[in-house]
Parts: C-alpha cells; sequence; structure tokens
C-alpha cells in the first residue's frame, strides 16, 4: 500500500542498486540522503520530485521549497545533502511509476522532516524484497 | 465496445479497454458470464451511456471484482455501478467526482477504493459500512472534514488523506487500530491551540435540565409538564467517558492536539459537554477530575504511540 523498494546489486558493499514502485497517488516523506550520492532514472510513468532546503536549527516553521519538477520516462536525477532535501511522488491518479536508484556509499538510516515544522525523524529503511525474494520483517 | 464480444469470447475473465477513447460501454457487457477484471481507465466515459442499464440483472454483478475507471470524466458515481455486488476494487481516480453518494454502501465485498484526484468536498458517513475496506484513497480531494463514523472501518490497513482541505480530525481516528498507513501532509491542519469559538451558550432550560441530571433530583411525571418529562429523558452522556456531565443539545467541539512525542502534534476534534469538563473543575463530581484528565490523557498517548509508526511524511 506504500511505493516498495527493491534491491537488485549490492556492488560488493559500494553501492545500493534498487527499484521502486510507486502506486497511483503515492509519494515519499522530505529525506535526506545520508551523505551519499543519490542517482535515479524514471523507468516508466513520471514522479515529481520537490526540492527543500535545509531546516534552520532549531526548525519551528514551514519548510521551504526550493523547486519542484515532473521527471519523466529514461530522466536522470542526482541529489546528494550538499544540495538538499526532496519528496519524491507519483502524483498520476491513473499510471504506476518505476524508478531505478543508485546509492553509494549505500545507506539503511536516514532523516525524515515534517514539512510544516522541520522537525526531523530519523528512520531505518527497509526493502520489500531483495535480489527478487520478497524481505520478510 | 464491437458487438458480439461475448459470443466471440464467452470465457473472457479480464477486459482491457483503456486509452481508447471509449465513450460509452453498452449490452454487450452483460452477456459476459466469466469476466472479474474491467479497465478502463483514461477513456471517454462519464455521460450517460458509459455503464450499460440492466448491470444489476446481469452475471457480472456478482461476477465483476475489479473495475478500473480512472481518467475519465465521471462527475458522479453512475447508480448502476453500485449494483456490482461482488466488486472488490474500485477506481475512480483523477474524474470529476464532487461526491460519493451513501449508496457506497451496497459495495458490501469492497476491499480497494481508489477516489484520489476528484473534487470530492465531503465523506458520507456510510462509507463506513464496507466491512472489509482495507485500502481507502481520498488525497487530491477539498475534503474538509473527516466523518467520526469513519472509525467504524474495522479491515482499514491504509488511508490517504493527502492535500485536502483538512484543519483538524476526529479523534474517533485513533480508534483505527489496524490501520497501517495515514498519510496527512498539504493539508492546513492547525497547528496552534484553536478554541470553537461557535459554541453557543447552553440555554436556561437546558442548564436546568443538566442540574437535574447531574444532582440526581428525583422527580415523576405528575411534578412536570409532559414536554419536560421528555425533554429530561433526551439528555445525552458527555462523551469525556470521565466525565459525569450530561448535555441536551449544547455541547461544545474542543481542538486537543495529541503530541506525538514531541514531534508531530494531530489536532483532534472532541466533543464535550462544556468548555470547562477537560479542566480540573468539571460540572461532576470533584473528587476524581485531575486523575480522570490524566488518565484520559494516557489513553490517548498509548494511541498517539501506536499512530506514530503510522504516519506517513
Amino acid at each position: 500500500f506504500r511505493y516498495t523498494r527493491n534491491l537488485v546489486d549490492n556492488g560488493n558493499g559500494k553501492f545500493n542498486l534498487m527499484i521502486l514502485c510507486w502506486g497511483e497517488g503515492h509519494g515519499s516523506s522530505i529525506h535526506d540522503h545520508t551523505d551519499s550520492h543519490c542517482f535515479m532514472k524514471i523507468l516508466q510513468g513520471n514522479l515529481k520530485e520537490t526540492l527543500f532546503e535545509w531546516p534552520e536549527k532549531k526548525g519551528n516553521g514551514e519548510m521551504t521549497k526550493k523547486s519542484e519538477r515532473v521527471l519523466t520516462e529514461n530522466q536522470c536525477a542526482y541529489i546528494n545533502d550538499s544540495i538538499g532535501l526532496h519528496r519524491v511522488e507519483n502524483i498520476s491518479h491513473t499510471e504506476p511509476a518505476v524508478s531505478l536508484h543508485l546509492y553509494s556509499p549505500p545507506f539503511d538510516t536516514c532523516n525524515t522532516f515534517d514539512q510544516r515544522t522541520g522537525h526531523k525523524h530519523k528512520v531505518t529503511m527497509t526493502f520489500y524484497s531483495q535480489f527478487g525474494e520478497r524481505t520478510v520483517c | 465496445l464491437p458487438a458480439g464480444l461475448s459470443q466471440w469470447f464467452p470465457a473472457l475473465e479480464v477486459l482491457d479497454v483503456s486509452g481508447t477513447g471509449l465513450a460509452e460501454m453498452g449490452t454487450e457487457l452483460l452477456s459476459l458470464p466469466c469476466l472479474h477484471t474491467l479497465l478502463a481507465k483514461n477513456n471517454r466515459l462519464g455521460g450517460p451511456g458509459s455503464l450499460p442499464k440492466g448491470l444489476g440483472q446481469a452475471p457480472l454483478a456478482r461476477s465483476l471484482r475489479v473495475l478500473n475507471l480512472s481518467g475519465n470524466r465521471f462527475s458522479e458515481v453512475p447508480p448502476e455501478l453500485l449494483r456490482l455486488r461482488g466488486l472488490r476494487s474500485l477506481s475512480l481516480g483523477g474524474n470529476r467526482l464532487h461526491s460519493i453518494p451513501p449508496d457506497i454502501q451496497e459495495l458490501q465485498s469492497l476491499e480497494f477504493l481508489y477516489l484520489g484526484g476528484n473534487f470530492i468536498t465531503a465523506i458520507p458517513p456510510e462509507l463506513a459500512k464496507l466491512p472489509s475496506l482495507r485500502y481507502l484513497v481520498l488525497c487530491d480531494n477539498k475534503i474538509q472534514s473527516i466523518p467520526p463514523q469513519l472509525a467504524q472501518l474495522h479491515s482499514l490497513r491504509s488511508l490517504s488523506l493527502h492535500n485536502n482541505l483538512l484543519t483538524y480530525l476526529p479523534r474517533e481516528i485513533l480508534n483505527l487500530v489496524h490501520l497501517e498507513e495515514l498519510s496527512l501532509r498539504g493539508n492546513p491542519l492547525v497547528v496552534r491551540f484553536v478554541r470553537d469559538l461557535t459554541y453557543n451558550p447552553p440555554s436556561l432550560q437546558e442548564l436546568a435540565g443538566r442540574t437535574v441530571k447531574t444532582r440526581n433530583i428525583p422527580y415523576t411525571p405528575s411534578d412536570l409538564p409532559e414536554s419536560l418529562v421528555r425533554y429530561l429523558s433526551l439528555a445525552s452522556n458527555c462523551p469525556n467517558p470521565k466525565c459525569g456531565g450530561v448535555y441536551f443539545d449544547s455541547c461544545v467541539r474542543q481542538i486537543k492536539f495529541v503530541d506525538f512525542c514531541g514531534k508531530y502534534r494531530l489536532p483532534l476534534m472532541h466533543y464535550l459537554c462544556s468548555p470547562e469538563c477537560s479542566s480540573p473543575y468539571s460540572s461532576a463530581s470533584q473528587s476524581s477530575t485531575s486523575q480522570s484528565e490524566s488518565d484520559s490523557e494516557d489513553e490517548a498517548s498509548v494511541a498517539a504511540h501506536r499512530m506514530q509508526k503510522v504516519l506517513l511524511g
């Protein structure tokens, strides 16, 4: 009932390559990338990426949107923490979307941010499947 | 749809006519006895004749499990659709719906309902009468409030409410114990305490009635005019379970914030018998109120802990 993260390759510990499957209306939280490089390529459908500024130290106001764009099939995007934070969402109510993500070095925790207040919250990311096998929590 | 469809393909189970510019689907559908999945998204459906009349009597009414009509031009849910008693999954995302018909409750087998991306302003309480509903998507609409009855959806696992016009939620939302996902972003949820300023002070009759009830003043039908005896029998207990107070017509709506461990505060609407009900000095006996105040806060924070894992940012 949410987008799924499906690990495809872990590059001998140097990177994580995964496929994300987004149902209609599915979106991510605003998140950072734990000091790693992040590449994203759209394999099917469209994904909207909204970039945000890092909140002030004692964040207590609405987060500032920097820009937004809709990425279409085969388009690529890149982000890292020095560029900012982002939210990725499938805004279509009729089509699912599929994206390929490369994270280097790999990471399994990140911070999610509340758009209204800038408060951050550390989360552990999990995989729906790894190398084609369903991951049971 | 081509005439003779059911003659050529009598065993048809899945029919996908998405993206074909279809403006109506007629009686050709009615004689497909095995059809369980019909995908007709991104077409020009929405006018009269979009779905055939007589759908309720066709085998389709019992056999159809999945219906996808997203990306069409429906401005209302066609009544014929509500005859599909076997329907498990319905999508009307990205149409032009302004409301959900109360008769949606006829789709008793429904497990998945996608209504995102329409112009829906309100949710009928009848939507809560769908006992198997697991996944409800109402994102990207114009919804201003959620009826508290929605908490009766015992099977609900996922509720998508993002990008609407909600300023608060009913406190009953904490009763959805099986909920695993809840999206609320993009709603103008109040962040500061807001007192409901439209509270109308109770009438003298109401105040007298409350006193009679809460002080257990004895009376018999011969003591009072019949109309007042009847009035006294209509007293409602204050929804605050720890308050012994009653009310008749006048109750307060008050927003209380449930704090998710200091990280995220959700405004939940409480109905109380009076503005003083939640304070240490309520209209009921004073002995247990400060204890009861913290008890109900404990209940709320247990529920809040559960909900914290459920909230999607």
